[in-house]
C-alpha cells in the first residue's frame, strides 16, 4: 500500500466531493427551481435553497398535464423492451457462448453493427414497415422498434457471463436427462442471474428514455411517452418553468431512484459479462 | 473463460441446434435493423421527398457528389470529429480520474461510488431540459456563477453563441457519459495486481511512475474499448443535441446525425439524408477496423516480448 499522507488524503477527498457535486448538482438544480416561486426565478439573485412551501406546483403540474399518463405509457414500454430483450437474448447468448458454427462470425458482426446505427436515419425505412404491419401509434410497435437496439448489446452481455459458466455442470443435468432447453432455463440461466439483472437495467433505460423513436412512430396523444412529453416543453416559455422542472423530476427521479438500488448489481453484473468483450 | 467454447465439441445435440437458438433474434433484427438499412442505402441512390416516400427517382451516386462537394458538408464532417474526439477524450479522462479516486478504500465510497453514477441514469431529454435552464444567458445559474465571480463571459447567451454552443453540448454530454466510463475503469483496476504496485512503491517510485508502469497495461485495453464505444456513441448521439441547439447556432453543433436528421425532416429530402446516414455508418465501421487492427498489434507486440 502506498501510504496515505494527510495532505494526498485531503487533496483526494477534496477532489471526490468536487465530483459528487458536479453529479448531483443538475438534478439538485431542477429541484430547487421546481421549488422557487415564479417571482423568484427571474430575481436579480437566485434562490439556492429549495421553498418546501412550493410543493403544490408538483399537484398543479400532476392536474395541468398529461405527466401521469406520460410516465405510465413510459412505464409499460420500458418493461416491454425488458421482457421482450431478455427473452429474444438468451438463447442466441448461450449458442454463441457453446457452440462453434457456420456464420457465427456474421452473426456476431451483425450484433455489433446494429450499435453503429443511428434511430433517426432508420426511422424512416421502419415507418414504412411499421404502418404495413400495423404496429404505428401502438406502444406494441414502440417496444419492438428499441428492443431491436437493446438486443443485440444484452446478447452480448449474457454470452460473457455464460462463458463463464464450467461446462461440467450442463454435463451433469445432461447425464440427468434433461434436454437442451432445461439445461439453458433451469441450470444455465440461474448460475448467470446477476448479468440477467444487470441486462434487464439496461434494456429499462433504453425504453425510459428513448426519445427518437417514440416521437416519430406514435403520434396519438393518449400514447406519448415522457420522453416525448417533455421534449415538448424545451425551449418553449408559455409553461412556467417551474411547472416544467416539476416535470421533469417526476420522469428522472424515478428513474434515478430506481437506479441507486440497482447499480451495485448493473456494475457486479457487467463485470461478470466481461465488458472488456 | 474459453472452457465453453474448446469443449463445445463434446456438446451433444443436433447440429441445427445453433441455427435454432440464433434464428428468432436474426429474422428480428433483419427485419428491423437489416431491410432498414438496406432501403436507406436503396434511398441514398435515388432523389425521394418526405412528402411522397414510395415515388423515388434514380439519380446515381449524385446525392454523395453533392455532399463532396459543398462546405456545409465538410464543416459538419469537422464539427462531428471535433465534439466525438472531444467526448472521448474527456469522458474517458474524467472517468479515469474519478476511478483512481474512488478506487482505494475510504469512508463512504460505497456511497460515492453510487451518487457518482448519478448522470448517466438520468434520460437525456430531462437532461437537455435542465442544462438548457442552466444556460439561460440572464436566469440560469451558471452566468450567475460566472458573473458573480467577475467573469465578463457572464452574459453570454451560451447556446446561442456560435463559438460557444459546442463547448456547452460538451460539458452536458461529458456530464451525462463520464459516470460510465468510470464504472468501467473502476471494474478493469480491480485487475491491477497489488504486489507489483508494492514492489515498485518499495522500489521508490512515485505515484505516477507506479501508474505508468504498473496500473495502465493492464487498464489500457478496457481503455481502448471504451474509446471505441464512446466513438461509436457520440457519432450517433442525437436527442441531447437536438433538443439543446437542433444544430445551430449556424450549423456551430451540426453534427452528422443531426444533419441527417434535418435533411430528411426540416427539408424533406430523403435521398441526401439517406446519403449524410450512410457516410456516418461508413465512418464508424472505419474506426472500428482501425480499433481492431490496432488491438491485434499491440497484442502482437507484448507477445513478442
Amino acid at each position: 500500500m502506498i501510504p496515505a499522507r494527510g495532505a494526498w488524503h485531503g487533496f483526494r477527498m477534496a477532489g471526490i466531493l468536487a465530483l459528487l457535486g458536479a453529479a448531483a448538482f443538475p438534478l439538485y438544480w431542477m429541484l430547487v427551481t421546481s421549488l422557487t416561486p415564479s417571482s423568484d426565478l427571474f430575481a436579480d439573485s437566485a434562490r439556492i435553497w429549495p421553498k418546501f412551501s412550493e410543493v403544490g406546483v408538483y399537484a398543479d403540474a400532476f392536474r395541468t398535464t398529461g405527466i401521469a399518463r406520460w410516465v405510465g405509457n413510459s412505464l409499460i414500454v420500458a418493461v416491454g423492451t425488458t421482457l421482450v430483450s431478455l427473452a429474444l437474448a438468451i438463447f442466441p447468448a448461450y449458442a454463441l457462448s457453446r457452440f462453434r458454427f457456420r456464420g457465427m462470425t456474421l452473426v456476431g458482426l451483425g450484433l455489433f453493427i446494429t450499435q453503429m446505427l443511428p434511430e433517426a436515419m432508420l426511422v424512416v425505412p421502419l415507418y414504412a414497415i411499421f404502418g404495413d404491419l400495423a404496429l404505428l401509434n401502438t406502444l406494441t410497435g414502440l417496444i419492438l422498434a428499441n428492443v431491436a437496439f437493446t438486443v443485440p448489446v444484452i446478447t452480448w452481455i449474457l454470452k460473457g457471463a455464460i462463458d463463464g459458466v464450467p461446462i461440467d455442470i450442463e454435463e451433469a443435468a445432461r447425464i440427468d436427462g434433461c434436454s437442451r432447453l432445461d439445461i439453458v432455463l433451469a441450470v444455465v440461466l440461474p448460475l448467470v442471474a446477476p448479468t440477467l439483472a444487470a441486462a434487464a437495467v439496461i434494456a429499462f433505460f433504453h425504453g425510459w428514455n428513448e426519445y427518437v423513436f417514440a416521437q416519430t412512430l406514435i403520434s396519438d396523444q393518449e400514447l406519448r411517452t415522457a420522453s416525448v412529453g417533455l421534449a415538448g416543453f424545451v425551449g418553449e416559455l408559455s409553461t412556467p418553468i417551474h411547472t416544467v422542472m416539476a416535470i421533469g423530476l417526476m420522469y428522472t427521479l424515478p428513474a434515478v431512484i430506481f437506479y441507486l438500488f440497482v447499480q451495485r448489481y448493473v456494475v457486479a453484473g457487467m463485470t461478470a459479462g466481461g465488458v472488456k468483450g | 473463460m474459453t472452457s465453453g467454447s474448446a469443449d463445445s465439441g463434446r456438446l451433444e445435440g443436433s447440429r441445427w441446434t445453433p441455427y435454432l437458438f440464433v434464428a428468432p433474434v436474426a429474422v428480428y433484427l433483419l427485419v428491423f435493423q437489416g431491410y432498414p438499412l438496406l432501403q436507406e442505402l436503396f434511398l441514398s441512390f435515388t432523389s425521394t421527398s418526405l412528402l411522397a416516400p414510395a415515388q423515388h427517382t434514380f439519380v446515381g451516386a449524385a446525392n454523395y457528389t453533392d455532399l463532396a462537394t459543398t462546405t456545409d458538408f465538410r464543416k459538419v464532417l469537422w464539427i462531428t470529429a471535433l465534439y466525438t474526439a472531444a467526448c472521448v477524450v474527456l469522458a474517458i479522462g474524467l472517468g479515469l480520474l474519478t476511478a483512481l479516486l474512488l478506487n482505494s478504500p475510504f469512508h463512504g465510497r460505497g456511497v460515492a461510488r453510487a451518487m457518482v453514477t448519478i448522470p448517466w441514469a438520468a434520460p437525456p431529454v430531462a437532461v437537455a431540459l435542465i442544462f438548457v435552464w442552466i444556460y439561460n444567458a440572464q436566469y440560469g445559474i451558471f452566468n450567475r456563477v460566472l458573473r458573480y465571480l467577475g467573469f465578463a463571459s457572464g452574459t453570454e447567451n451560451w447556446l446561442d453563441n456560435p463559438s460557444l454552443a459546442l463547448p456547452a453540448i460538451l460539458i452536458t454530454t461529458v456530464w451525462q457519459i463520464f459516470p460510465f466510463a468510470s464504472v468501467v475503469i473502476l471494474s478493469a483496476l480491480q485487475g491491477v495486481s497489488e504486489e507489483l504496485r508494492d514492489a515498485a512503491v518499495i522500489d521508490g517510485a512515485d505515484r505516477l511512475s507506479v501508474f505508468k508502469a504498473v496500473v495502465w497495461p493492464t487498464i489500457q485495453p478496457t481503455v481502448m474499448l471504451l474509446a471505441l464505444f464512446i466513438t461509436i456513441w457520440s457519432l450517433r448521439r442525437f436527442d441531447l443535441i437536438w433538443l439543446m441547439t437542433q444544430g445551430g447556432p449556424i450549423g456551430s453543433t451540426n453534427t452528422l446525425v443531426i444533419e441527417l436528421y434535418r435533411r430528411a425532416f426540416v427539408y424533406r429530402d430523403l435521398g441526401q439524408a439517406a446519403a449524410v446516414g450512410m457516410v456516418g455508418l461508413s465512418i464508424a465501421l472505419a474506426v472500428t477496423v482501425v480499433y481492431f487492427r490496432l488491438t491485434i498489434r499491440t497484442e502482437r507486440a507484448k507477445g513478442q516480448r
